[in-house]
């Protein structure tokens, strides 16, 4: 073995430290005797960092070399790889012309230098901000020259680029005047294409009919093979309660399906993505439910489900954005599925949000029609936290609706929002009653607190809503 | 977890505790700095409130070239290391936290206490904004729910005792 000194004058070293280098000599290698001979040059040089590289040569040999960079900043005690040089800088995942002129020669501005690691996050959160829609990634590994190193920023696409979206997350802790609390939480676990999700609801009554708490597992792909390709399958079990004007209700019509204290779910579908903004899904939803009356009875509910999305963002040089969202479902419950229960159920919905700086714009629109007799987790309710917000579903149709019409306008300004809604929900042949109501509030994209004003109540009233859903 | 007074100070050694681990490992494998923070608190029983506290933070990096590791206590005073292994740059952390024998002397005489050992990843990616308003808004608390999961998000607290001083 022989040893070489870079970047210094082994003079400079005590005569005992000298003499310990030049041991090594003829021996064999021992990577801990050169990584301590390196640490003890660093004590007796304060100003300095040393690298150890050991280049293997013929005949068994090789040489070490001590790499040794005076330290004349705080990189190096940042980041001991301060004291290495960029070999080269690549940027992976996307077409450099996609970046500014000044960012790429930025960029390429630090090879040949040694490694400044605030500059290189620095250049991380540029490319951030030129490609918002991407995540960044930097990697940094050796190069292939001893001492070198290479810095590879890799771009991937962000969730708002995926041709197939993992179902939104539906945690949530929510409080209405009138349902009192409601509370969700879904645990993704997983990569970037495939995951499983673990959920829990807590006496959830802010989005159906019946008050359910249960777990659920879900496990999803958005990439079989291609990325046009997803699949999803969902298994859950809820335990359900049910208002005493429900009940009331249910038992004055008896045409609509029976209450249930247990319901339990499987529901098998597959994605295909037309293209980045539009795509269709299939599958089934089969659902057993228990009888509340006459358990250990059950009906089964079990139906074919077809749905279409579409959604793009409009980004304009202003700094203004357009988002629309428009989808429509169908599920169709049939006995070909072995469901007692045969009905259609149809959902047609749209959403679209300006934003400039600090104010938006959100619209909404939404309708819905069942026919057959579909079990009361198909019907429609109005009057929730996202809904005809001042009114109380419960007042409005304690046993849901088969009929609904929906809008409602929001506008925010540093979170401070007005809202307009108005819907209807009604049953077929029965008279149709347009509601409508406003109010404020607190309106951040997870948090809100609102105080929501029926405007044709029989009675002046308050609703108050607060929440997050994260 | 053990302790060891030298001169007016206590340190503790944790063998099996291995907080360079998981994302904060990729991280220095990735060529990152990564900051960890350490809070050693002396409590006079599990899960009280603290009598005396040590507190220190240190970046670490990963050297590509010598696959070591190298650390730096933050100041002040600002102490490094290098070339060492992951469990020896652990160990080195932690002689570092200290809390002064002194502080002790609240507990009264020969009294037992507990320690509570906590760390945390701090994520470089979302350094502290110096404008920031560090009161409490909704602002904040929008911005703590929405945050996805992060090495900023690692940590752990040991709490270990009774332990008692031999005068």
């Amino acid at each position: 073995m022989s040893i070489e000194m870079s970047g210094f004058d082994r003079d400079r070293l005590s005569p005992d430290l000298r003499k310990e280098i030049d041991g090594l000599v003829g021996q064999g290698l021992n990577r801990q005797r050169t990584a301590d001979l390196a640490a003890r040059i660093e004590g007796e040089q304060p100003k300095v960092a040393v690298a150890v590289r050991a280049v293997p040569l013929p005949d068994n040999k090789a040489r070490v070399i001590f790499l040794v960079a005076s330290i004349d900043d705080q990189n190096v005690e940042s980041n001991v790889n301060a004291r290495y040089t960029v070999e080269s800088v690549e940027i992976t995942g996307v077409p450099e012309s996609r970046l500014s002129k000044g960012l790429r020669d930025d960029l390429h501005a630090l090879v040949g230098k040694r490694l400044d690691p605030e500059k290189a996050e620095e250049l991380d959160k540029r490319i951030a901000g030129e490609l918002p829609d991407y995540d960044v990634k930097r990697q940094t590994s050796k190069g292939n020259q001893a001492g070198q190193i290479r810095l590879v920023f890799e771009i991937t696409e962000g969730e708002s680029l995926q041709w197939i979206h993992f179902a939104p997350s539906r945690s949530e802790i929510l409080y209405h005047t009138d349902q009192a609390w409601s509370g969700a939480l879904d645990i993704p676990m997983g990569g970037r294409n495939t995951r499983v999700v673990l959920g829990f609801a807590f006496g959830n009554d802010d989005h159906l009919i019946e008050e359910y708490g249960g777990i659920g597992f879900r496990i999803e792909s958005r990439k079989l093979g291609t990325r046009r390709l997803g699949m999803s399958f969902e298994l859950s079990e809820d335990r359900e309660t049910w208002q005493p004007s429900t009940l009331a209700a249910l038992e004055a019509d008896p045409s609509i399906p029976e209450a249930y204290r247990r319901r339990l779910k499987v529901e098998p579908s597959m994605t295909f993505a037309f293209n980045r903004h539009l795509r269709a899904s299939g599958g089934v939803s089969i659902s057993e439910l228990e009888s509340l009356s006459r358990s250990p009875d059950s009906q089964m509910a079990s139906a074919f489900i077809v749905a279409v999305g579409f959604d793009q963002r409009w980004n304009q040089a202003s700094g203004a954005s357009h988002d629309l969202e428009l989808g429509y479902d169908l599920r169709f419950g049939s006995t070909a599925l072995d469901s007692d229960l045969e009905y259609t159920r149809h959902l047609g919905r749209a959403r679209y949000r300006f934003s400039l700086k600090n104010g938006d714009v959100i619209a909404g629109f939404s309708a819905g029609r069942v026919t057959g007799a579909a079990p009361l987790f198909e019907r429609f309710s109005l009057g929730d936290t996202s809904t005809l917000r001042g009114w109380s579903k419960y007042d409005i149709a304690p046993a849901g609706g088969d009929r609904m019409v929906s809008q409602s306008i929001e506008y925010r300004y540093h979170h401070l929002a007005v809202f307009f809604d108005s819907g209807s929900m009604w049953d077929a042949g029965a008279s149709v009653r347009y509601r409508a109501s406003t109010g404020f509030g607190f309106h951040g994209d997870q948090a809100f607190m609102t105080l929501g004003f029926p405007l044709n109540a029989d009675e002046l009233r308050v609703a108050f809503m607060m929440g997050v859903r994260f | 977890m053990t302790i060891q007074v030298v001169g007016d100070v206590l340190h503790v050694k944790a063998p099996d505790l291995r907080f360079i681990a998981g994302e904060a490992l990729n991280r220095l494998k990735n060529g990152r700095t990564v900051r960890f923070d350490f809070d050693l608190d002396v409590v006079a029983k599990p899960g009280g409130p603290s009598v005396a506290q040590g507190r220190e933070s240190f970046n670490l990096s990963y050297d590509l070239w010598e696959e070591r590791f190298a650390a730096t206590r933050l100041g002040p005073p600002a102490r490094s290391t290098s070339h060492l292994t992951q469990a020896h740059v652990e160990t080195w952390c932690l002689e570092q936290v200290m809390v002064p024998v002194s502080a002790l002397g609240r507990l009264g005489a020969d009294a037992s206490f507990w320690l509570r050992l906590a760390y945390r990843v701090v994520d470089r990616d979302r350094p502290p904004d110096a404008n920031a308003d560090e009161r409490f808004t909704l602002r904040s608390l929008i911005d703590m729910l929405s945050r996805r999961r992060s090495a900023g998000d690692l940590g752990a607290v040991l709490e270990r005792g009774p332990f008692r001083l031999s005068h």
